[in-house]
């Protein structure tokens, strides 16, 4: 299932969210794309799948473990050992819970799980895990397997023809094949059986890594209730992320008209103190005066402009943010394609939000990625605002170095939103953003 | 009269120089940080300097700490602190350790040539120069007991005058009235204040600004 709410047809966002080939594309132009996009959603199931036969091989072991403790019971050992066995499936289930956050909607860990066994037994979130456990130990086991051996055999079989010949005679034919390979048409055959597990993993692959993934999103997520405290925090700390946001910007709002426009102000009327003083003792140069005090009157109406298109775009109030990002896209040292499809208006604070994080996008972009071609997508459903800026640069943006990323985040997070940043070394460069606004 | 600018905007500082030289006041040196503003100190021995508050690197009270720091080094250095913002408490601590040869006014008052000029020429000659809105701020947080009800609308005027630092003449040019009513309006006040009365303006300046910081609300 996929956990996330499907994207309508038009919308190219990160298929790797949920493992599944959301992505569809709107026009030959994309084709390639599309089915490059395509190979990679594949890849990400397969790598899924593969990562959840690692963590159903530990929910075996832990549920092995389980058993192990139940049966030794009877003798008494197992009494001394039941107290590690909450603690061995809380284990196994929040590294099943980190895998998961890692492709789709964030599963919080739940720390460490509660001490001796009747807590535990009376914890909902333990009964789940145990839950969990059982079901990923078995079908998540097949899934994984069959998954890889499915790879595995298509490789095999299609690549038969290049190397049948170097086998030895006594040993005919490759897994799942029941005829024997005597001449190079029998060896085609294998070939074809490979191309088609190959399709069968095409058609069935994402599926499957969702199925694997099914349980662990159902049961390991928080309850309702454990939900809301967690929910709770989250609030909180992102409401004081917000304050601090706001009062960083006051402070940058402060800086810009002290040095701006005050300082200018002032020395307008320093100008014309002395021309007013050249003018009544009729010393010469008070026109020179008045002319300079007129400039600077005009450098302060430009950086009182600077200032408040800064706090609040006024194109971005009167036109909208599909308009405001087309500003920024004209301007940018890049050229950049802007996609808006996000009908209505967001809050005020939305729609700044993201403008400016564009606007920082761009920015950097034009300085750093070398790029030949940006995107910017916008779009809005069930109460999401979805931004996302691409380009083909050279990659390697990195959070920790360079503080407009660490800025823009903060400034996401004020809004309870999130931001995920794809740039490998080499490229491309995802910068991909959620912010909540209404529905 | 030898004068050092510090101030790190380049277009007040140039406008503050061309104004002064306009008055034939010799400005020997300008300077946009607190150190070059310390070795031009010691460079050019001046008489006065006009420092900025905020200056590199934090934009914060360097040039303050600056100021402090060139009168330590060359003891009698008046010191006209300019300002974009007029800060009461800050005042009240800039002040604390003495008003003589000391000036602290809103940049814009530069503007105002004559009464700067004269600000100018207060400070240097040992006297003191509070910008008038930081005695507005004083005058309006006193507490209602404070006795400055008591005075008539025209003592007020007189007080905040003299909170600035203006001497009698200064004060009956600005009212237009005698100086022997300034006199006279001066001992009423000192009398309803129950202040010893003085009529050197520098000792005025501390015993006025001292009995408006004492009777201030708190909290």
């Amino acid at each position: 299932m996929a956990a996330r709410q499907r994207k309508p047809a038009d919308t190219r966002r990160d298929d790797r969210q949920d493992g599944g080939q959301d992505d569809r594309h709107d026009g030959p132009r994309d084709g390639r794309r599309g089915v490059a996009a395509r190979a990679r959603g594949l890849f990400d199931a397969f790598e899924h799948l593969v990562g959840g036969l690692g963590t159903a091989l530990l929910a075996l072991a832990g549920l092995l473990w389980l058993v192990l403790v139940a049966l030794t019971c009877v003798i008494g050992l197992g009494l001394l050992l039941a107290p590690t066995v909450p603690r061995v499936v809380r284990s196994v289930a929040e590294r099943e819970r980190g895998r998961l956050s890692r492709w789709g909607p964030e599963i919080p860990d739940l720390g460490p799980a509660p001490a001796g066994v009747r807590a535990a037994l009376a914890d909902p979130a333990v009964r789940r895990e145990l839950c969990w456990l059982l079901v990923h130990a078995t079908l998540g086991l097949f899934l994984g397997l069959a998954a890889l051996t499915l790879v595995m055999d298509a490789v095999q079989d299609i690549t038969y023809p290049l190397w049948w010949r170097a086998l030895p005679v006594e040993d005919p034919a490759p897994t799942l094949v029941f005829w024997d390979v005597r001449d190079d048409a029998d060896a085609w055959a294998v070939a074809l059986l490979g191309v088609g597990l190959a399709v069968c993993f095409l058609v069935l692959g994402s599926g499957m890594a969702r199925l694997q993934a099914w349980p662990g999103r159902r049961l390991l997520a928080p309850t309702a209730d454990m939900d809301l405290s967690l929910r709770i925090a989250q609030l909180s700390a992102t409401r004081a992320a917000a304050l601090d946001a706001h009062a960083v910007e006051l402070r940058r709002i402060e800086r810009s008209l002290h040095d701006g426009a005050q300082n200018r102000l002032v020395a307008v009327t320093v100008l014309l103190g002395a021309a007013r003083r050249a003018l009544a003792q009729n010393r010469p140069g008070a026109d020179d005066m008045l002319e300079r005090a007129q400039e600077t009157a005009e450098q302060a109406l430009a950086e009182l402009r600077t200032v408040v298109r800064s706090i609040l775009p006024p194109v971005l109030a009167d036109r909208g943010l599909a308009d405001a990002l087309a500003g920024l896209a004209a301007n940018c040292g890049v050229p950049c394609r802007v996609d808006v499809d996000a009908p209505g208006r967001c809050a005020a604070s939305i729609e700044a939000t993201a403008y400016f994080v564009s606007a920082e996008a761009l920015t950097n972009i034009s300085r750093h990625s070398r790029a030949r071609h940006a995107t910017v997508t916008v779009r809005r459903e069930s109460g999401r605002l979805s931004l996302r800026i691409e380009d083909d640069g050279v990659g390697g943006a990195d959070e920790r170095h360079g503080s407009g990323l660490t800025g823009m985040r903060s400034r996401i997070e004020a809004h309870d939103g999130r931001l995920t940043l794809t740039s490998p070394p080499g490229g491309p460069t995802t910068l991909d953003v959620e912010l909540p606004c209404g529905s | 009269m030898r004068i050092v600018i510090a101030e790190d905007d380049p277009l007040l500082r140039e406008g503050v120089a061309l104004l002064l030289r306009a008055e034939s006041l010799d400005v020997v040196a300008t300077t946009d940080s607190p150190d070059t503003f310390l070795a031009a100190v010691d460079a050019h021995r001046p008489d006065v300097a006009i420092v900025d508050v905020r200056m590199p690197p934090t934009h914060t009270t360097e040039g303050i700490e600056a100021a402090v720091e060139a009168r330590r080094r060359r003891p009698g250095l008046a010191v006209l602190v300019l300002s974009a913002y007029v800060e009461q408490a800050f005042a009240t601590e800039l002040l604390a350790a003495g008003t003589d040869r000391l000036g602290y006014l809103l940049k814009e008052r530069v503007g105002r040539v004559g009464e700067f000029l004269d600000a100018l020429h207060r400070v240097a000659a040992g006297g003191t120069a509070i910008d008038p809105e930081v005695v507005a701020q004083l005058l309006t947080r006193t507490r209602s007991d404070s006795g400055l009800e008591r005075l008539t609308a025209r003592e007020r005027d007189v007080l905040a005058l003299m909170a600035e630092g203006l001497g009698n003449t200064a004060i009956s040019e600005r009212l237009f009235v005698s100086e022997g009513a300034v006199h006279k309006h001066i001992r009423s006040i000192f009398a309803k204040l129950d202040l010893a009365p003085t009529d050197r303006a520098d000792r005025r300046v501390t015993a006025v600004l001292r009995y408006l910081e004492e009777t201030q609300r708190r909290g």
